[in-house]
């Protein structure tokens, strides 16, 4: 056994992990990212000295570094950099809400499903199916057509269209799972369904879940961006990352970095959470603990 | 005068042209060559008396054609008919109540069939057949007594002597009697998606969701074609019919036309003209009349005085666009000009507020007898121009007191029943008041034409006042032109004075053709502006 | 086995049944209607437009609607589009061509891509290629797919001229060099977020089987290590691709829409747009049921194929 091994074996598991997931550069970096980011959205806007609702507009289009704006002006004379910041605060928020709710609906229900088989996972799943049936887009329009646009709802939204595949994966996995070996054996030792269910196959199935998890933040913000292209996500005035890069759109060739800014933004963003999803995934893989 | 006086009846433009001169060419002999014109919605309907939008107008003026249209100039050319019906030639009766019409001979439908009166006697009785799902009977509805005379005469009688009939036969199409007599249903045949008509070009073929072909008719009756192909394309990204427009791989940018932002670059393409013309539409603020703080005629003209015209139609649309007063385009000859010109002053909107004891309350929203001064405005959503004009009028707005909320929806939900019911509180909107070129705008502005309240008509302002009405019915009344400019002329005071509705400016629309392209002339006073694609060529490059 | 087929199919038929009340519902509930874009432009009054939802049949109460609707698809009438009058499977039909020819090349183009990417980077795990395709692969998937489209647009037609800016074929020609020419860019943009999906799950799961026991085992053994990779690991790890692969197809729609939109590309995602812009109400119902049968056929052949390949699952 190498060095390593036996160290590892001599840590408590939580230590091992932590260990792990220092050594994961990348991991580290998308972390710090995500922290500069929700300080930068949470706080920027009241270091800045511009409003990101008001509009000058004799000063439009000012590229940025060219006065007083650091990142410019967009098409009607507004700080681009107060934008973004505000912009970061909303779809953010979105993100990670949607993404916890959609994660919490679709373990639970997949878990659910999983293990108990026969009628109850059948029924779950053909419900999860039949959501699946309906392409996202069908179901962010419709119900986004039945309901006022806004925070609440596009989250909302976001979320009811993401906790299916979730829901699927953890099945799968549950369900394979529940025949292997330490399963069985906890059920022999008179351990409760709940938790042989919570404490020992959705754990053994968090590196899917992992995976899903940072895939869904990354998702939800796209599809925040998305929502707010048909116009049923922010409305104006107010920002978001989406509404910015959608205005944009017809200014790609004639003022760029309207289009630049918020695109960076939500690639850095979602980058940084897939990266961390990656760490997170390697440090907590359980089997690296068997000797 | 009745109708005849012709020269007056519709609206004259002179198009703005920004382009080189060029030596004047004539058009080739034979068809030649192929024009791509690119449309921003499908056109999807080619039965031209079912409803349809303004891009199947652009079909339909190529495929069929009318008993006479109203050419750039105000004036009605004949087209199908031999000549336009006037008193002075008989076509008309004193009365106005007796037509008669001599057509053309030696009109041949696409298939070799001869066209004759039994056509124009088949397409109005199917207008009027209940089970047809026409696109609408106004004037229709009173013609009785069809009688074909000869295959080249066809006489009616009209119930009621109405004037707008006129330009209103100027929109309407003529079908094919030999064909859609032996349908069985009038609505769905295969002649829905293969028409056959009598206009300068025929049908080709469709692919669904990408264009449309259709080829030079060369029996037409008419001048031209001088194009063998005109294909239709469907492009529904403005920014992306632009870049194809530069490109190359269009040859014209019809609807909805290059988008203000590009079109000063548009100017400086090579080999590209752009054409930036007038349309009869008029860009407005329209406010539910009903709704609380818009029944004030205060709060209407402090809020008019704070809308930064200048800003909004030269920063956010190019300058491109002129400012008007009234709901008549201002080419039209019922146009009344020297209104009462907008100015922009938040001061005296500020003072016209506080004296009409509108008070600032929490939040610096002004409030009166416990209607507070905050409303919704909406628009269709995903119209980027429209929503910067949100976004500045929601500022302006609140230095005056007033806080407006953005609340947009598309297009399928904003014009069903939450535009027609008046379930509004605003709406920002281009609208084209007039009926066809005539400004009979009862169906707008007449008391009894309120959706909401049971009425028929367009008045979705929910705007009531009987001068108003007496002014509509007078005009409707009367025949004489000088007489009923008149009576518009007041009407549009009175519209101002009282503002029903806050113009920002009249519609326009931008599009490009490409260099070598002859004939194209913007025409306000048909449907759409492919109207005479048949007299268009490719000049031959010295 | 062919007993939990039958049974899956029933229930394949009973969740059509309800997917179909569900979507026709919620369309129909939704503000708005198909005869909206006649009330501002072509100067229909409000009776012109009540007799016309008369003549469609929109004025009758929801459930008869539905069961008229529902009646008629059982005997193969889908209906007419309320736009042009075309029998709903056609209008269907001349769209899914250029669909399935746009998101077949992009899914081949991703699983190959994806595939290769995905294992290589699982087996020379933290190695510069391994951490350049993980940065890469999080990139793709964090862009947006309509800006990247739009970019692409802007570079190769705009600036270099090199590719069409959109459209299937120029329209004239409908040669097979004209064609491909226009299927380059949307299908590399199409492919962009799939290539990194399958990249991703492919070395997730590709990390989880190599670290096995009996891959350690086989190793021991002294098998050879491409062996290994082939004939142990790579079966192993395709398996929850399955199941990745069996939900793909309403993201490949929705995704294609977007691309579809970007490219002008005349096809499934363009027209499910339009429609329920227009309020199609056919039209969309079509399209829904038609993707669900789809994606109900797909998740079928997912479980049979994974019943089939992992003993353990069989249902009983």
């Amino acid at each position: 056994m190498s060095t390593a091994a036996l160290q590892s074996v001599q840590l408590a598991p939580g230590q091992a992990a932590w260990q792990r997931f220092r050594r994961h550069r990348l991991a580290l970096v998308g972390a710090v990212t995500i922290v500069v980011l929700i300080l930068g959205a949470a706080f920027g806007p009241y270091l800045l000295p511009f409003d990101d609702t008001f509009i000058d507009i004799m000063k439009r289009f000012a590229p940025p570094l060219s006065g007083a704006h650091i990142l410019g002006t967009d098409e009607l004379g507004r700080d681009v950099l107060a934008r973004l910041m505000m912009g970061g605060r909303v779809s953010l928020s979105i993100g990670i809400v949607a993404m916890t709710i959609a994660m919490a609906v679709g373990i639970l229900v997949g878990a659910f499903a999983g293990f108990y088989g026969g009628v109850i996972g059948a029924v779950l799943m053909r419900i999860v199916d039949a959501v699946l049936c309906f392409p996202a887009i069908f179901l962010l329009l419709a119900l986004a057509a039945l309901t006022e646009p806004g925070l609440m709802t596009t989250t909302l939204l976001i979320a009811a269209t993401a906790w299916m595949s979730v829901a699927r994966v953890v099945e799968a996995q549950v369900r394979s799972l529940r025949e292997r070996e330490f399963a069985i054996a906890a059920v022999a030792f008179g351990s409760s369904n709940l938790r042989i269910m919570f404490r020992e196959l959705v754990p053994n199935a968090m590196a899917p879940i992992m995976v899903a998890a940072t895939l869904n933040v990354a998702k939800a913000i796209l599809l925040e961006s998305y929502v707010s292209y048909l116009g049923f996500g922010i409305q104006p005035p107010a920002a978001s990352w989406g509404n910015m890069l959608n205005n944009a759109q017809i200014y790609l060739t004639s003022a760029p970095w309207l289009a630049i800014a918020p695109g960076i933004a939500i690639t850095l963003a979602v980058t940084s959470f897939n990266f961390l999803g990656d760490g997170l995934r390697d440090a907590l893989d359980p089997r690296m603990n068997i000797p | 005068m009745l109708l005849g006086a012709s020269a007056a009846a519709g609206l004259t433009v002179p198009a703005t042209v920004f382009a080189q001169t060029e030596r004047p060419t004539s058009p080739p002999d034979k068809p030649r060559g192929q024009v791509i014109a690119a449309l921003s919605q499908e056109p999807t309907v080619f039965h031209p008396l079912m409803p349809g939008i303004e891009v199947d107008q652009g079909v339909w003026w190529q495929v069929f054609s009318p008993l006479w249209f109203i050419d750039p100039d105000g004036n009605f050319v004949p087209d199908l008919a031999r000549e336009v019906p006037t008193i002075e030639n008989g076509g008309l009766s004193a009365d106005g109540l007796t037509w008669k019409i001599k057509l053309r001979s030696g009109v041949k439908w696409h298939d070799g069939t001869a066209f004759t009166a039994e056509d124009v006697k088949f397409s109005l009785e199917l207008i009027n057949n209940p089970d047809f799902r026409v696109r609408n009977r106004v004037g229709h509805s009173l013609v009785k007594d069809i009688k074909v005379v000869t295959p080249d005469e066809i006489h009616w009688r009209m119930d009621a002597p109405y004037s707008p009939y006129m330009s209103i036969l100027s929109l309407t199409f003529m079908v094919p009697k030999h064909i859609l007599e032996k349908v069985s249903d009038p609505n769905n045949s295969p002649f829905h998606n293969a028409p056959v008509g009598t206009g300068p070009f025929r049908w080709g073929e469709r692919v669904p969701g990408d264009h449309i072909l259709l080829s030079a008719h060369t029996g037409y009756h008419g001048k031209g074609p001088y194009l063998e192909r005109v294909v239709f394309k469907y492009i529904p990204d403005l920014t992306v019919l632009y870049t194809q427009f530069r490109t190359g791989q269009v040859d014209y940018t019809g609807l909805q036309g290059i988008l203000p932002n590009f079109v000063q670059e548009a100017k400086t393409l090579r080999d590209r003209r752009i054409f930036v013309s007038s349309t009869a539409s008029v860009e407005h603020v329209a406010p539910n009349l009903e709704f609380g703080p818009f029944v004030d005629r205060s709060v209407r003209e402090a809020l008019y005085l704070a809308i930064n015209k200048k800003a909004i139609i030269d920063a956010l649309n190019y300058g491109l666009p002129t400012q008007t007063e009234s709901f008549v385009p201002q080419q039209a000859w019922s146009f009344q000009s020297g209104l009462p010109q907008h100015s922009y002053d938040p001061a005296k909107a500020n003072a016209l507020l506080d004296a009409a004891g509108w008070v600032r309350g929490a939040g610096g929203v002004r409030e009166k007898g416990g209607v507070k001064l905050e409303f919704t405005n909406s628009t269709t959503s995903g119209n980027a121009v429209r929503e910067q004009t949100q976004q500045l009028l929601i500022q302006d707005w609140r230095s005056i007191g007033a806080a407006m909320r953005v609340n947009n929806m598309p297009a399928a939900v904003i014009w069903g029943d939450f535009w027609q019911q008046s379930k509004f509180n605003s709406v920002l909107v281009a609208v084209n008041f007039m009926l066809g070129s005539d400004p009979d705008v009862t169906p707008r502005f007449g008391s009894g034409a309120i959706p909401a309240k049971g009425g028929r008509g367009f008045n979705t302002y929910q705007y009531q006042s009987p001068e108003a009405d007496r002014l509509l019915a007078e005009g409707a009344r009367r025949f004489d032109l000088a007489q009923r400019k008149a009576t518009y002329g007041d009407l549009q005071k009175l519209i101002r004075n009282d503002l029903a509705m806050l113009p920002l400016f009249q519609g326009f629309i931008a599009e490009g053709i490409k260099d070598g392209l002859q004939g194209f002339r913007h025409n306000i006073n048909t449907s759409s502006n492919c109207w005479n694609i048949r007299e268009w060529y490719w000049a031959r490059s010295a | 086995m062919a007993r939990y087929a039958a049974n899956r199919l029933m229930q394949a038929l009973l969740l059509l049944v309800i997917v179909s009340a569900l979507g026709f519902a919620i369309l129909h509930l939704a503000p708005g209607g198909p005869l909206s874009q006649f009330a501002v432009s072509s100067q229909m009054s409000q009776e012109d437009l009540d007799r016309v939802s008369r003549q469609l049949g929109l004025d009758r109460p929801l459930p008869i609607q539905y069961l008229d609707w529902f009646g008629r698809m059982l005997r193969g009438d889908w209906g007419r589009s309320y736009r042009d009058g075309e029998a709903v499977l056609s209008v269907i039909g001349s769209h899914l061509g250029a669909t399935l020819e746009l998101m077949t090349t992009a899914t081949a183009i991703a699983i190959l891509l994806g595939c290769w990417i995905g294992v290589l980077g699982a087996v020379r795990r933290y190695s510069l290629f391994d951490s350049l395709a993980t940065v890469g692969a999080m990139i793709a998937l964090s862009i947006p797919t309509f800006w990247f489209g739009l970019v692409t647009i802007y570079l190769f037609s705009v600036k270099l001229g090199w590719l069409p800016s959109g459209n299937r074929q120029t329209i004239g020609d409908g040669s097979l060099p004209d064609l491909l020419h226009h299927l380059i860019a949307p299908a590399v943009v199409l492919a962009l977020v799939e290539t990194a999906v399958w990249g991703r799950f492919m070395r997730s799961s590709m990390l989880e089987v190599v670290n096995q026991d009996y891959i350690r085992t086989a190793r021991a053994k002294g098998i050879p290590e491409w062996r290994i990779l082939t004939r142990h690991a790579l079966r192993n790890a395709l398996l929850p691709m399955i199941t990745v692969a069996g939900l793909q197809f309403p993201t490949l729609l929705g995704g294609a829409l977007v691309t579809e939109t970007v490219f002008t590309w005349p096809g499934m995602g363009r027209l499910f747009l339009d429609s329920i812009g227009y309020r199609d109400y056919p039209v969309v119902m079509g399209i829904l049921m038609f993707s669900a049968m789809m994606v109900l056929i797909g998740s079928l052949l997912a479980d049979i194929l994974y019943a089939v390949v992992d003993p353990r699952i069989r249902m009983g």
